[in-house]
């Protein structure tokens, strides 16, 4: 088992929030090695911190033991730095911007030139099949369409990394495995390093290089499973016997998690 | 009956025939209330973005009273602008009271909790909008400010004409303070108050007409804004 660089390692993490109802257990103890070029899925119940340890890894929450670095950095450092973009659950676009408007906040926030603003915005549209609608609003676009555009927002300063909090999840499934297709072949071609949050198997066995399972109270990594499946992936790998293995044990992770609760 | 037609008609004569007198008050008006509001922004803009974005024991506190400063009683603060600026008063040395001056001075203390509150409330709804994605971006809470007001600068725009809304409408501060001085502080408002009173309604009604065309003007542009604003925001929903 060969592993590239580390890009993300996480040791003995610790995150306990403080709530009105007492203290809550979010991250216990979790470790976890990402390396330059992998596709990284998250999965596990509401509750197993899968979100609250992307959160970590982008400085937009301070763990309360443990550590973490990115790219041998601190996630603040690494954030200054510009090493990652960060994909939220909802496509977060701005309704007063265009497509164009909103793929630009990024660059107009780190100074970019005009021209070179229009030049990464055309790029990135063209990342994520958008070509055309620049000019448009956001509420003219679909929610898959809009989703890809909060993805080459992601993408405009050329984030090494990329962590996706859930972006499928209010999409309906046709729309999803379209866009999980996609996602594919725009990690081939860019070779980025992407940590991806989900609640759906088929999800995370079709895309992930690694799956790490978690589950709650409190927030653990049950299980990281290597993906045997081979990087082409067609969508209809997802009835081969291969891919049925790997989300049985996906399943069984889950199903081990639970029953700790219990 | 037969009189008010003749006034009328009189009055649209006046406006018509570009009377020298009833255009020099238009232009003191619109001089002293734009001059208000641009001070008024450049003082509750700043100060709004702040309370929208900070966070300070007390904020709750000094948010409400922003709030309800924008319900000022123009008389009230023509009372303490004139304690102000009289001759006895603390300003009294700047010689300001009865000059168009004295009453920029009173309608701007009426305008900047208007402006500033709009302004807070505007950027504090988009900071909530923007916060994580800014953060992920590593981009500091205050160093944020410059984004928020440049992409609300539609609704900053209505509170901006809000305030000259509430200036440019005003008699009682400005009576008081400015002193209804023919040719030195006479605006539209204090000139229609004296001149009804004197009987003269031609003048009055002139003023009137034009004041009213300002001010349906500036609050149709208000609705005008808004209406375009919603309408993104409810389609995106």
């Amino acid at each position: 088992m060969t592993r590239t660089s580390p890009v993300i390692e996480a040791e003995g993490l610790d995150l306990t929030f403080q709530t009105n109802d007492g203290p809550v257990h979010a991250l216990k103890d979790v470790s976890l090695t990402i390396g330059k070029g992998d596709f990284v899925s998250f999965i596990g119940p509401s509750g197993c911190g899968k979100t609250t340890f992307l959160r970590v890894m982008a400085a937009l929450e301070q763990p309360t033991g443990g550590s973490v670095t990115v790219n041998g950095m601190t996630p603040d450092e690494a954030r200054r730095s510009r090493a990652y973009g960060y994909v939220f659950q909802a496509a977060g676009l701005y309704p007063w911007r265009t497509i164009a408007g909103n793929i630009r906040l990024p660059l107009e926030i780190m100074g970019f030139s005009r021209k070179e603003q229009d030049r990464r915005v055309k790029d990135v549209l063209q990342l994520v099949d958008l070509e055309g609608f620049g000019g448009k609003y956001p509420w003219q676009l679909s929610g898959g369409m809009q989703q890809r555009a909060s993805i080459a927002r992601a993408l405009s300063f050329d984030a090494d990394i990329l962590l996706m909090d859930e972006p499928f999840g209010a999409l309906d499934e046709i729309v999803r495995d379209h866009l999980n297709e996609q996602l594919l072949a725009l990690w081939k071609r860019t070779g980025k390093t992407i940590a991806f949050v989900t609640h759906s198997i088929p999800e995370a066995v079709y895309l992930s290089t690694h799956i790490v399972v978690m589950s709650p109270r409190p927030g653990r990594i049950t299980d990281v499973i290597e993906s045997p499946l081979p990087q082409d992936r067609p969508l209809d790998i997802r009835d081969t016997a291969g891919f049925l293995e790997v989300a049985h044990r996906v399943r069984e992770g889950l199903r081990a998690g639970q029953s700790h609760d219990d | 009956m037969q009189d008010f037609a003749q006034e009328f008609k009189s009055a649209a004569a006046l406006i018509l025939a570009g009377d020298p007198e009833l255009w020099a008050i238009v232009l003191l008006s619109l001089k002293v209330s734009l001059l208000a509001v641009l001070i008024a922004a450049l003082i509750g803009m700043p100060l709004g973005a702040a309370l929208g974005v900070g966070r300070f024991p007390g904020r709750r506190a000094v948010v409400i009273v922003l709030n309800a400063l924008m319900g000022l009683p123009p008389v009230v603060v023509g009372l303490l602008v004139y304690l102000m600026l009289s001759r006895s008063g603390p300003l009294g040395v700047l010689n300001l009271l009865y000059t168009p001056s004295a009453m920029i001075v009173a309608q701007v203390v009426l305008v900047t909790p208007i402006v500033a509150a709009l302004t807070r409330q505007t950027v504090e709804t988009l900071d909530a909008e923007y916060s994580e994605q800014l953060r992920s971006l590593g981009v500091s809470r205050l160093a944020s400010v410059p984004t928020l007001l440049w992409d609300s600068r539609l609704a900053l725009l209505t509170a901006l004409l809000a305030g000259f809304g509430r200036a440019i409408a005003e008699v009682g501060a400005v009576i008081m303070v400015g002193g209804n001085i023919n040719h030195v502080t006479r605006v539209m408002t204090t000139t229609i108050a004296l001149e009804t009173s004197k009987g003269n309604l031609a003048l009055a009604l002139a003023l009137g007409t034009i004041l009213i065309g300002i001010a349906v003007t500036v609050t149709g542009a208000v609705s005008l804004l808004g209406l375009n604003d919603d309408r993104g925001a409810l389609k995106h929903a």
